[in-house]
């Protein structure tokens, strides 16, 4: 019998596709987190690090246009698959009665909106601290200037930045709560034994993340005395 | 002791799959608690005739669980409330007196409106031809024994050959997506040493088939092992994924 190799217009591939950028994404997620974590360090631990990622010069151009590249590639794979199933179940009113019979989780259903929500609150990020001015007015505490961790520490104090990205990192949570479970079943690394301990496991990784992000803004906000 | 029971019933009625449906409400008055759900529409549709209107079409054939003809949605749920039980074997003892059920065919975009309840699912077998055949012989029943399989991978593919291909898992996903079915399939003649030869060609056949039928993707929300009355696990959606990924880059 004749069949196809390679064909990366299979759904099964374009899923795969999604679940493996996921899988990076998620990756950089932890980094990031690690990164952030310096803050509880003090401004010369905090910009030491910011620093050393600078100095990584062109490594961190490929890094970052890897991610970028990542982000366009597992959003254009989902919007497709979003497209393709809108059209499968014939429109998005199916049946009157909206009545599961399985574990359609909340996390589940949400995940194009908080995917949505956690784009849009990525491009507000980048230019909020990345594309910033590290030296400029927002970079002063007490009429000095203390580089990203001042700009970091400033935006914090203020309630709603701070909520806005606890609220963005609680869509994080929600995402990654079906994505690291749904990961492991695309990638079947669970065909033998599926365990009750795989969506635990994502949930547990969710909630960590969630804390681990939250924390800064909170800690800034409520602890932090300057 | 069976009682009787008085249902209101709304009914998805379409004339074909060109017209537009709409719902019909039905009384079902005088329903034995122990008749089946096709019973009840039995009951319904003499009624219906003796009144001279046009009987509620739906699928059905032998009524026991095993043929896999049956199939509605409900009130929101592919073969009704109960796990593990196909329309047929649904029993009216679960309903109680005076509720209104909503009965909607399976939709989805693969499974074209016949009429009413009744729908098209030969999309399901184009996907099983694409399959192909199985170029060992397996000879008569002694010579199962001649090659030895492990009571593991026995065990896995017969749980796979049960599926009935009712189309359950299609209407209860949330993306109308056939994996549930096509990894069954697949699954139970790739699991078997006789079946494994073709193993390459019928994963991706199948797979490419239940594409082009127009069916959605899967996004991992397990609602078609919920609905399925013959408990096919996700299980071997995760096994299709693995051999689809193997097959497609070998």
């Amino acid at each position: 019998m004749s069949y196809q190799t390679f064909d990366i217009q299979r759904s099964i591939t374009r899923k795969q596709t999604v679940a493996l950028t996921g899988l990076l994404l998620i990756l950089f997620v932890i980094a990031h987190l690690a990164g952030n974590l310096f803050i509880y360090g003090g401004p010369e631990t905090f910009n030491g690090y910011a620093e050393k990622l600078e100095h990584l010069g062109p490594f961190l151009k490929i890094a970052e246009w890897g991610l970028a590249l990542l982000f366009f590639v597992h959003v254009e794979r989902v919007t497709v698959l979003i497209v393709q199933n809108i059209r499968a179940k014939g429109g998005l009113k199916r049946y009157i009665v909206d009545n599961s019979k399985g574990p359609r989780s909340w996390a589940t259903r949400l995940m194009p909106y908080s995917g949505t929500y956690l784009l849009l609150y990525l491009i507000w990020h980048l230019y909020d601290f990345t594309w910033s001015n590290h030296e400029g007015s927002r970079s002063i505490i007490n009429g000095k200037s203390y580089g990203l961790y001042g700009v970091v520490v400033n935006s914090f104090k203020d309630p709603l930045h701070s909520w806005l990205y606890v609220l963005a990192m609680c869509f994080l949570g929600l995402h990654l709560a079906h994505g690291v479970q749904s990961f492991i079943q695309t990638f079947a690394f669970n065909d033998t034994h599926v365990t009750r301990g795989l969506k635990k496991f994502s949930r547990l990784f969710a909630v960590a993340m969630v804390i681990g992000y939250s924390s800064i803004p909170l800690y800034v906000l409520y602890v932090l005395k300057v | 002791m069976s009682k009787k029971i008085n249902l209101t019933l709304k009914v998805w009625r379409q004339k074909n799959c060109q017209s537009q449906g709409g719902f019909e409400t039905y009384q079902a008055a005088d329903i034995d608690t122990d008749m089946s759900f096709l019973e009840m529409l039995d009951v319904v549709n003499e009624r219906l005739t003796r009144e001279d209107k046009d009987p509620i079409a739906f699928d059905h054939d032998c009524r026991e669980g095993i043929c896999g003809m049956c199939g509605a949605v409900v009130n929101g749920q592919a073969h009704g409330p109960m796990k593990e039980t196909t329309l047929c074997q649904l029993h009216m003892r679960h309903f109680k007196d005076g509720q209104t059920l909503v009965i909607e065919p399976f939709r989805a975009k693969a499974f074209a409106v016949i009429k009413d309840l009744s729908v098209d699912r030969s999309a399901f077998d184009r996907i099983i031809q694409a399959g192909g055949f199985i170029s060992i012989k397996t000879g008569q029943a002694p010579d199962a024994h001649a090659i030895a399989v492990a009571k593991d991978k026995a065990e896995w593919a017969m749980d796979a050959a049960q599926c009935i291909g009712c189309g359950a898992c299609v209407a209860a996903c949330p993306n109308a997506s056939a994996m549930l079915f096509v990894s069954a399939k697949i699954d139970h003649l790739n699991t078997l040493p006789q079946g494994s030869a073709e193993l390459k060609a019928r994963t991706l056949n199948m797979v490419k088939q239940m594409d082009q039928e127009g069916f959605g993707n899967c996004s991992n929300e397990y609602e078609c092992e919920a609905a399925c009355p013959k408990t096919i696990s996700v299980k071997h959606i995760a096994k299709m994924n693995k051999m689809h990924r193997q097959s497609n880059l070998r």
